[in-house]
């Protein structure tokens, strides 16, 4: 089916409640939205999936009033609107739940329930008085149409995410919105929660409350909307009754021909895996505001080779990274490095050890921008020989130091005293990887390593690692870049919803089956 | 192209930030200052070439300008250590005057035959008095993110309410007036360096420090850990280094020598504890510090300038019709202008969290 096929058949309905035709928007040089069109009927759930940048949240911002199309229709109730702003799209009942919730920590649930638009007791005069009766019977009254349990007096900064969920949607529903468009719901939630959200919006749905439902995970939309469209580099690829079709579809959409790339074997490790260098078991997070928790992660990284961590954004890769580097605390399982338990060493002792870490934010924990190329590249070496001489810093070895490990990576930069900020993104990369490089790591875990870097940048990047796997070193790898981790990795691990959901060896994978097995998170067995 | 210029206008920021930076908030105040005199009917000119002269024009004013600059070296160091940390430690000021108290008590409270070793004595209880002081926010700050700012700036109250009362109380002296304790023995005052001047030994030990301090900053490993967390939180720690650490031992550290500053100045200057002990050293110092951008050099510097303000000021009253105000005004213009630079390393502070 192709995307004219998929409009013309799903503009049929008599009844749009909230849609768009012919969308286009553009960013400079990126077609965000190119021709979308998308029909939801009243009292729907309709799905929205795509991988990352293929413009569901454009879409979104637009169907909020936040950002104006550059042509197009929206339509809401059949009708040909044109939002003037964010209030506009409220007040004609189009609601929305971001990922990360826009309650007031320090205000109660049932004040944040009524913030913006408290009942008031009648007075004379410019004075009247919040009625908290009437706030309290509002919220219990939605809370039993949905049958949660909610403790109204409880701090909203204090309370588990699924109910502080819970209270924005509600909240909006108190305020007359009849559209709620969510954006990732379940992304914080633990398996539980994601059943009783489902059931609520299920509730909803039939109190006629129309639902657009922005997701990653493809069994979730299969559990539980009416209907999906696929988003795919802009365009809408594939829309359809979810009873007529299946994950593999859906995913093969998501994914689009996938023929054309194809990786040299020839990069791949030569002889044996060595012996386990890194191992993570039943790793578990608790579930904390803004963070994806972990539910049981097992990952084993073996000497001489380079582990691919591949997944959707926010399924947990950043919060694994932060627990093995310690920069994260678990609530349980264990963590070993060449068979030292180090689940509970600091990350300086982690380091001693034979850790180093590239963050996948090069900005604010890679690099101190500010201090200068020479502090950047030594730091965390400052207590040991040659810088280190009886107490005190040896600043002639330190130079020597610095200059010699910024040569071995050819890194470019005009002085040592200059600011790190004033190299480029590329050389700044490779600084971060000229100082982890220099202890000797026994592993090297690196998120994001290409991330805002040219592609001469990026080649040169991965022929660090690809050098330092060949030197016996080993690499666990986490990217967003599909394409990286195919290239570069040894053996590929999926991360989804918390968990360790596959690995493949690196000869048996290809874009199309990593792609399926993120998205439906179980692999191609379940 | 577009590289080279990025470049050249990097090092103009860092020229400014050096050079002009520097001088900044000094000639802002100057500027301001001769507004006030024009106003007032004096010539500017002519009163700042008598303060320069009161301050810098003999052996003898030399003199009391270091006498007091001394005080301010103390503070200066102390509030630099923790600034260059990103720790905003604003209770030197509590600190100076704690230690002062412990100085002055082991001087005249030992018996006096503990000789020359009464001055070392004073100084360590000083030392530990303020270190153990100022420690408590800085535990706060590191274990339960309490703001410093706040905790310290509140615990220089308590300390001006601690010390009023023990020399009001406990400690009052019972020959000598309200307010003050007794006098400390003669072996533990610190010698005159140009009698009849008042300027002591206690420079020589700011002098010290200020070395000392220049060298912790540059050559030591905790000295090196302390700029980083100063230049990013989130980047030390992932490199390894304790950020709770950090926090407590420069808290300690400032402790120590704003306690020290506080003992030089008790048995130096005053040769025992009074009530108002501190017209502000502390506060002082942290312009001292700012405007010196936490280096060794640069606090000298500043020391001795805002010192010969001080010293200029009392004398240009006494001699001229100028009011002493127009040396307040000088300072605190300058005050205003280097905590422009506190709040840009705040704005950064805060961006950095973020």
């Amino acid at each position: 089916m192709n995307a004219h096929a998929a409009a013309s058949s799903a503009s049929a309905p008599v009844s749009v409640c909230l849609g768009a035709e012919r969308l286009c928007k553009r960013y400079g040089a990126v077609q965000a939205n190119s021709d979308i069109s998308i029909f939801i009927a009243p009292g729907e759930i309709h799905a929205v999936v795509g991988e990352n940048g293929a413009g569901k949240s454009t879409l979104m911002r637009i169907l909020q009033g936040i950002e104006q199309p550059d042509s197009g229709r929206i339509i809401v109730d059949d009708r040909d609107v044109r939002f003037s702003g964010p209030g506009h799209a409220f007040e004609l009942g189009i609601g929305m739940v971001h990922q990360e919730f826009m309650l007031a920590p320090d205000l109660t649930l049932l004040e944040n329930l009524v913030l913006g638009d408290e009942p008031l007791v009648r007075r004379i005069g410019p004075v009247s008085r919040i009625d908290w009766e009437a706030a309290l019977a509002s919220g219990r009254e939605l809370a039993g149409r949905t049958a949660v349990e909610v403790d109204w007096s409880r701090r909203s900064g204090g309370t588990p995410v699924h109910i502080q969920q819970f209270v924005e949607i509600i909240r909006l529903l108190r305020r007359g919105a009849r559209i709620l468009i969510l954006d990732e719901p379940t992304a914080v939630l633990a398996p539980q929660q994601v059943e009783d959200l489902f059931s609520l919006l299920r509730k909803l749905r039939e109190d006629s409350t129309t639902i657009l439902f922005v997701s990653h995970k493809l069994k979730e939309v299969m559990a539980l909307a009416d209907r999906v469209t696929v988003f795919r580099r802009g365009e809408v690829c594939y829309s359809s009754p979810v009873a007529d079709t299946d994950i593999d579809t859906i995913a093969g959409h998501m994914i689009g021909e996938a023929g054309d790339r194809t990786h040299p074997a020839s990069s791949r490790r030569k002889g044996a895996v060595g012996e386990i260098v890194l191992e993570a078991r039943r790793l578990t997070t608790p579930a904390l505001e803004k963070s994806h928790p972990l539910h049981g992660v097992d990952l084993q990284v073996n000497e001489g080779e380079i582990v691919g961590l591949a997944g959707v954004s926010g399924n947990g890769q950043s919060e694994l990274v932060e627990c093995l580097v310690g920069l994260r605390a678990v609530s349980d399982g264990a963590i070993f490095l060449a068979g030292d338990d180090i689940t509970n060493l600091p990350n300086r002792d982690r380091r001693e050890l034979g850790m180093g870490y590239v963050s996948a934010n090069r900005r604010d924990e890679g690099l101190a921008l500010a201090a200068s190329v020479e502090a950047n590249v030594v730091a965390g070496s400052q207590r040991k020989a040659p810088i280190n001489r009886h107490g005190l810093l040896d600043l002639a070895a330190m130079r020597r130091q610095a200059g010699q490990r910024l040569d071995l990576l050819a890194v470019r930069y005009g002085a040592l005293g200059d600011a790190a900020s004033s190299l480029s993104g590329g050389n700044q990369q490779r600084l971060v990887f000229a100082r982890e490089i220099a202890s000797d790591p026994k592993l090297l875990v690196v998120s994001q390593p290409t991330r805002g870097v040219d592609l001469k940048g990026i080649a040169a990047i991965h022929a660090i690692l690809r050098r330092f796997r060949d030197d016996g070193g080993s690499v666990l790898l986490v990217s967003e870049e599909l394409d990286e981790i195919l290239e570069l990795a040894d053996r590929i691990a999926v991360m989804a919803n918390g968990r360790i959901v596959g690995q493949l060896q690196a000869e048996e994978a290809d874009v199309a089956k990593v792609g399926r097995m993120m998205l439906t998170q179980g692999g191609t067995d379940d | 192209m577009t590289e080279i210029a990025a470049a050249r206008r990097f090092d103009a920021i860092a020229w400014f930030d050096k050079g002009i930076g520097l001088a900044f908030p000094f000639v802002v105040a100057l500027a301001v200052a001769s507004a006030v005199l024009l106003a007032v009917g004096e010539n500017p000119i002519d009163v700042f070439s008598l303060m320069a002269a009161e301050s810098f024009g003999s052996t003898r004013r030399i003199a009391a300008t270091l006498s007091a600059a001394t005080p301010l070296l103390f503070t200066g160091v102390a509030t630099a250590i923790c600034f260059r940390s990103g720790v905003f430690n604003v209770g030197v000021e509590g600190a100076f005057v704690i230690g002062g108290l412990c100085g002055a008590f082991v001087g005249f409270s030992l018996p006096a035959g503990f000789g020359l070793a009464l001055i070392p004595l004073a100084f360590a209880f000083a030392a530990i008095g303020s270190a153990l002081w100022l420690s408590v926010p800085g535990y706060l700050l590191a274990r339960y993110e309490v703001d410093e700012v706040v905790s310290t700036l509140m615990l220089n109250f308590v300390a001006f309410g601690i010390t009023g009362y023990l020399v009001n109380g406990p400690l009052l002296s019972e020959i000598s007036g309200n307010n003050v304790t007794p006098l400390v023995h003669e072996a533990a005052q610190l010698p005159r360096l140009l009698p009849p001047s008042t300027v002591h030994a206690g420079f020589l030990v700011g002098l010290v420090l200020v070395v000392a301090y220049g060298l912790w900053a540059r050559r030591t490993p905790s000295g090196f850990e302390g700029a980083l967390v100063g230049h990013n939180r989130r980047f030390s720690k992932a490199i390894g280094i304790s950020i709770p650490a950090t926090i407590v031992l420069v808290m300690v550290i400032s402790g120590i020598v704003a306690g020290m500053g506080g003992a030089s100045h008790a048995l130096g200057q005053l040769h025992r504890f009074a009530d108002g002990f501190s017209p502000g050293y502390g506060f002082t110092g942290m312009a001292v510090a700012l405007l010196g951008r936490n280096t060794a050099t640069g606090i000298l510097l500043g020391a001795i300038l805002f010192g010969a303000l001080a010293s200029a000021g009392t004398t240009v009253q006494l001699f001229s019709d100028i009011p002493l105000d127009i040396v307040n005004i000088i300072e605190g213009t300058v005050m205003i202008f280097a905590v422009v630079e506190l709040g840009r390393l705040s704005l950064r502070r805060w961006r950095g969290a973020s």
